[in-house]
């Protein structure tokens, strides 16, 4: 029993990793279609300007995160106004702007391995014991960024479902060309959108690093968040969340009790079976009302 | 304007025909200087982008050493570098590039196993001489059908003779009975240097108590961690080929409460697993073929990281090990006629003490491994590596 609860916590905690990259994945999908792959690139960003920002710059912890925000941000909008929008505007097929965020995540994570070589590095802060419910622990760190991210992902909620601007996103996930006939500017939801997703995924840079490592390489992981976002559902914010923790949790358990050896076969065949069943996800919807 | 137009196409045409008579001369030119290539393959990026950064700047000081000194009977050495991406289909195609296009005469690398197999087919075929560096499979010099590779060798031992020493050392020294396996199961180096522990481990009346595994680039170990802690294991043994799988096992052991001893090879030892988790790895065994620490390397160490502001680590001296073999190899064919690359592979095969960076070297004609490396025991106290002791083969 104790050993399935400490999968389950382990399980969670990485769950809340995922949420935060599947929910940038679900954001840029419901309204342009495409999948940002550079997204990972963007997290690996994060985690560095945070990494620089503590080891290089001395910063507290909390000014180093403001800043991997601010720079990653930065990147995304740059990315967005440079590879993405570009192509909108010339009407580029779907396609071509998934190639185009492929040649940005080359780029970055290229630029930042010439930079700060391929090593891993320890992400500069303090570890703290974790803390032990009889012979489960649970990591204060683990806590700390799951609550982070869910307090994140609350106040996104609150943005898309309570504010004009969240109404416009909104209204731009069903039909960007109507949307922008009704008066919606196309390239403010575009900055809106990119700016939520820098956020996001420095956050998850940062917290992704601390509990891992630091790596140009990190990034990879954001597949997994992919993944999970197509499980929940593309394009639905809860259902990339409820994807991310069913997948966190199937990995542990599979990892646990059936074979460590081939945790992602099982994983991504139970995904399959889950996509047989419920061709738009989980908890998929059709194109009326997305987010 | 049709006038002006067939006029400019007579002067591109002249400025045509200028530059085909000017490359061909320098062409010519360069003919005249005889110039042997070697190629490296190595990781500049990717997963193990560690590896090239501390090779690349030694094995470049040596070739241009080399040829300050006039070259090895008038022909001057020149190393043509590419990047694996730590991808064995990348590694496949620089090799094919560096055959075919560079026209090398001998290769250095890889540094790892999974890519070294299937590049010993090329050898043969090419008939290009490949000496791996760092890969220990014993597939890699030969199939697994037995068939020796006539154009593969390396400069390392190989994982049997590691696993072997592992579990020696682990049973009769550190007195453990009850042992666990967290292996990278996509990783013939992994896979290969752990089967031969668990062979001579139990063989020597040690128990097995959980075999888990992971794939290539995972960072999570809890799950499999958890279960080992459930199993009583008291040591882990985890040979991992990159560095980070085992600093992120330990301190997720660590946070998972479970106080274990870890095991592991030559693949994780380089300065920067202890900066990771040194204190997370104290009394950690770790088998190597050198020591960065030996006395012998001080200065070597120090002039390097001077000079290139990277720390030289194992990937630095087997490199350099893999390329004092092939100079060895020019320098006798060169002595024997000329130097082709079967020249060179018959050289190889039978080298006889040549000192090389590390130590002196006899290749095994039937297996292209070297015949006498001695195995040292590290361990981690206080974060630095410490040498235990050398294991010589019987």
């Amino acid at each position: 029993m104790e050993l399935f609860i400490q999968q389950l916590v382990s399980g969670v905690s990485i769950g809340a990793i995922y949420a935060l990259l599947a929910v940038g994945y679900a954001l840029v999908y419901s309204v342009y279609n495409f999948t940002n792959w550079a997204f990972d690139a963007f997290m690996a960003f994060g985690a560095f300007m945070a990494f620089v920002g503590i080891s290089s710059l001395f910063m507290p912890f909390w000014l180093a995160m403001i800043l991997s925000i601010l720079l990653t941000i930065l990147l995304s909008v740059g990315a967005e106004s440079m590879a993405y929008r570009p192509l909108r505007e010339r009407k580029a097929p779907r396609l071509f702007m998934m190639i185009s965020a492929m040649g940005v995540n080359l780029a970055v994570v290229n630029i930042i391995n010439l930079i700060f070589g391929g090593t891993f590095r320890k992400f500069p802060v303090e570890s703290v014991q974790p803390i032990f419910v009889g012979n489960v622990s649970i990591g204060r760190m683990d806590l700390i960024a799951g609550l982070i991210s869910f307090g994140v992902l609350a106040l996104l909620w609150l943005f898309l479902y309570r504010t004009r601007w969240g109404l416009g996103i909104r209204a731009s996930a069903i039909d960007i060309q109507t949307a922008a006939l009704m008066g919606i500017n196309n390239n403010a939801v575009a900055i809106i959108i990119f700016v939520i997703t820098g956020v996001l995924s420095a956050i998850a840079g940062v917290f992704y690093g601390i509990k891992y490592a630091v790596y140009p390489m990190m990034g990879i992981v954001t597949i997994k968040a992919m993944i999970a976002s197509i499980v929940g559902g593309l394009g639905s914010l809860p259902a990339a969340i409820v994807g991310s923790m069913l997948l966190g949790v199937l990995e542990t358990l599979v990892s646990g009790y059936i074979s460590s050896s081939y945790r992602d076969l099982f994983s991504f065949l139970f995904l399959i079976v889950i996509l047989l069943f419920f061709p738009n996800g989980l908890m998929g919807k059709n194109v009326d009302e997305k987010l | 304007m049709i006038k002006a137009t067939f006029s400019s196409i007579k002067k591109f045409g002249l400025f045509l025909i200028m530059l085909l008579l000017l490359t061909s001369l320098t062409l010519t030119g360069c003919q005249q200087e005889k110039v042997l290539k070697i190629g490296y393959i190595t990781e500049q990026t990717g997963v193990d982008a560690y590896v090239g950064p501390a090779s690349i700047p030694a094995l470049k000081d040596h070739v241009d050493k080399i040829n300050a000194e006039g070259g090895i009977g008038g022909y001057k050495l020149e190393l043509i570098v590419y990047d694996t991406r730590s991808e064995v289909t990348d590694a496949v195609a620089v090799t094919k590039r560096l055959i075919d296009q560079d026209k090398v005469v001998a290769i250095i690398g890889p540094s790892w196993s999974a890519a070294g197999i299937p590049i010993a087919d090329i050898a043969d075929a090419a008939k290009i001489p490949i000496v791996a560096t760092t890969a220990s499979n014993v597939n890699v010099t030969v199939s697994e059908s037995g068939q020796l590779h006539p154009y593969m060798f390396r400069v390392c031992f190989i994982d049997p003779y590691q696993g072997y020493a592992q579990a020696d050392f682990a049973y009769n020294k550190l007195g453990i009975r009850k042992a666990a396996l967290l292996t990278d199961v996509a990783s013939p180096y992994t896979v290969g240097l752990h089967q031969f522990f668990k062979d001579h481990f139990t063989e020597l009346g040690g128990e097995i108590v959980a075999e888990e595994g992971y794939n290539q680039g995972d960072t999570e170990f809890r799950a499999q961690l958890a279960k080992i802690k459930e199993s009583g294991a008291e040591l882990l043994v985890m040979s991992a080929y990159t560095y980070k799988d085992v600093g992120l096992a330990a301190q997720q052991a660590e946070a998972l409460g479970l106080k274990i001893r870890f095991m592991s090879g030559d693949g994780v030892f380089v300065p920067e697993l202890l900066e990771m988790a040194g204190p997370q790895l104290e009394g950690a065994i770790v088998t190597t073929g050198v020591s960065e620490n030996a006395p012998e390397f001080a200065e070597f160490n120090a002039a390097f990281e001077a000079k290139h502001g990277v720390k030289a680590n194992v990937y630095t001296y087997y490199g350099l090990d893999a390329l004092m073999a092939i100079e060895y190899a020019i320098r006798e064919a060169v002595k024997k006629g000329e130097p082709t690359p079967t020249a060179i592979r018959d050289a190889l095969e039978t080298m006889k003490d040549v000192q090389l960076f590390t130590s002196k070297v006899t290749m095994d004609p039937a297996t292209h491994n070297p015949l006498n490396k001695p195995l040292l025991i590290n361990t981690i106290q206080n974060s630095q590596w410490v040498l235990l002791e050398t294991f010589q083969p019987k």
